[in-house]
């Protein structure tokens, strides 16, 4: 039976940045919503002809566990690692934000997340194969900011549910965060746009600006045996933002 | 990860996570420079690691003012350093009633003062390199929870966690990274010490406070290798508790 690394969000961004960095040395299942960008990435991937594309939009947390087990089942292959990368970022003044964007906020960024690795946990499902699990959290899980709300709200709740998978399923399985600041992807782009908000971001990081790979190398690190003694953690990958009050 | 061509010096080089460290770093390509106050400990280091360039000293990390004399020295002679990483250590196992100045202000003298000389003097430009630099405080996982007969280990670490992000804000203009490392129980010498008193049943208590077990030295060093290295380029001011699951529950 082979076993996979199951990424979600991996049409663009940090996941597909994570993908093309495990491709060399693991069999990935690739997760997104745009299936003409899920083959953009496993065409640049290595050793295309290994991965799987998994065309799932993670929002329908309620048919996820039974579209993941078919895709299991169907192909005979079991997940050892599973990196939630997928995550949507919405900007609102509390005031403008509906019940409906919350909970689209929490299915892709939360709900998604935990019936994944209930589903990956069942025995008769995965066989007892998932060793770790990684959260792309984020810092705006430990602090706030005006608009944050729904976001901030799910990325607080995924390390909290982090930490209890963690202490729950050792110890075969390590479970463990990523809190990156801010870089740039297409998903921070258009905060970035704004030259007032960059002007600001960039005096706010001590380090400046983070690349896309800075958090790649965090969950090379994470998803490897160099890490087997790290679970239920929050690692800070933001180039020093979270312990800055400096003006 | 490679950490060729990098000059890093490691206090605690003797045993436990210091020697682990020295070791690994040896394997990826570091030439190390170890520092102990014990030269028997560092002969054993030396015939375990890759590479014949390392460096050797015998020095007591509680001579603080002697650090300012011996770390540039070693920079004129073996290079400029491209990092460090603070294992020296101490344990104090002392119920409140028992501690006196004596016995903190030793704890606190190799455990964060030593940790704050080692980075002033690393500053200096005769000592580090142009450029990226990165500098790692074994810290604990005492430095978050308590526990009793542990106030001055405790504050010990606690310091030297406070002192480094300031440090982190402070150097983050030239190039230097500040991150600790904050071990669980790990399989060393000075677990070894601070469990002399333990029957079976209490080291199986401690044992199973920890969901993935005791650690072992090597668990983090490759932590340690990993700050230290380009692929945390940035992170700074950061705590990386490598536990196993110690502090989640």
């Amino acid at each position: 039976m082979s076993l996979y690394t199951l990424i979600t969000g991996a049409s663009s961004g940090l996941g597909r940045s994570i993908a093309l960095r495990l491709a060399s040395n693991r069999r990935l299942i690739l997760n997104g919503r745009n299936s003409g960008r899920l083959r953009e990435t496993l065409a640049n991937c290595d050793n295309p002809d290994q991965h799987l594309v998994w065309e799932y939009d993670l929002n329908d947390v309620e048919n996820l566990a039974d579209a993941l087990a078919k895709l299991i089942t169907e192909r005979g292959i079991a997940i050892e690692s599973f990196v939630h990368a997928a995550g949507i970022l919405k900007i609102l003044p509390v005031r403008s934000a509906t019940c409906k964007t919350m909970h689209e906020v929490l299915n892709t960024n939360l709900v998604s997340a935990f019936e994944v690795v209930s589903l990956l946990s069942k025995r008769r499902v995965n066989q007892q194969q998932l060793r770790t699990v990684l959260f792309i959290s984020s810092i705006a899980s430990q602090f706030g900011a005006p608009g944050f709300s729904m976001y901030a709200a799910s990325k607080s709740a995924l390390d909290g549910l982090m930490r209890s998978l963690a202490v729950e399923l050792a110890p075969g399985v390590r479970v463990n965060s990523i809190l990156p600041g801010g870089f740039r992807t297409p998903m921070t782009e258009a905060i970035l746009e704004d030259p007032i908000f960059e002007q600001k971001l960039v005096r706010d990081y001590p380090l400046g600006l983070g690349q896309v790979e800075d958090v790649v190398d965090a969950v090379d690190f994470l998803v490897s045996e160099r890490s087997r003694w790290i679970t239920g953690q929050q690692i800070v990958v933001d180039g020093g933002r979270s312990i800055n009050i400096s003006i | 990860m490679s950490l060729n061509e990098r000059r890093v010096l490691v206090t605690g080089a003797a045993s436990g996570i210091g020697r682990a460290t020295s070791i690994l770093l040896s394997r990826l390509g570091a030439r190390v420079i170890c520092i102990d106050l014990n030269p028997t400990g560092l002969k054993e280091t030396a015939a375990l690691m890759h590479g014949p360039h390392h460096v050797f000293r015998a020095q007591d990390l509680n001579q603080l003012e002697a650090i300012k004399e011996w770390l540039p020295a070693i920079a004129d002679e073996s290079g400029k350093l491209h990092g460090f990483v603070h294992a020296a250590g101490i344990p104090a196992p002392l119920p409140l009633q028992a501690v006196s100045p004596s016995s903190w202000r030793r704890v606190f003298s190799v455990n964060t003062e030593a940790a704050l000389t080692l980075a002033q003097v690393f500053e200096k430009r005769r000592v580090r390199v142009e450029g990226s630099a990165s500098i790692v405080f074994i810290s604990s996982v005492m430095a978050h929870v308590g526990s009793a007969a542990s106030v001055v280990y405790s504050m010990s670490k606690a310091a030297l966690e406070g002192m480094a992000r300031s440090l982190a804000v402070e150097l983050s203009s030239k190039g230097i990274r500040v991150n600790c490392i904050a071990p669980g129980f790990v399989n060393t010498p000075m677990l070894a010490r601070v469990g002399d008193g333990w029957d079976e049943a209490q080291r199986a208590g401690v044992e199973a406070l920890h969901p993935l077990g005791f650690g072992e030295p090597d668990d983090i060093a490759n932590a340690a290798a990993f700050l230290l290295a380009d692929t945390a380029r940035w992170i700074t001011g950061t705590v990386l508790t490598v536990d196993g699951g110690y502090t989640a529950q």
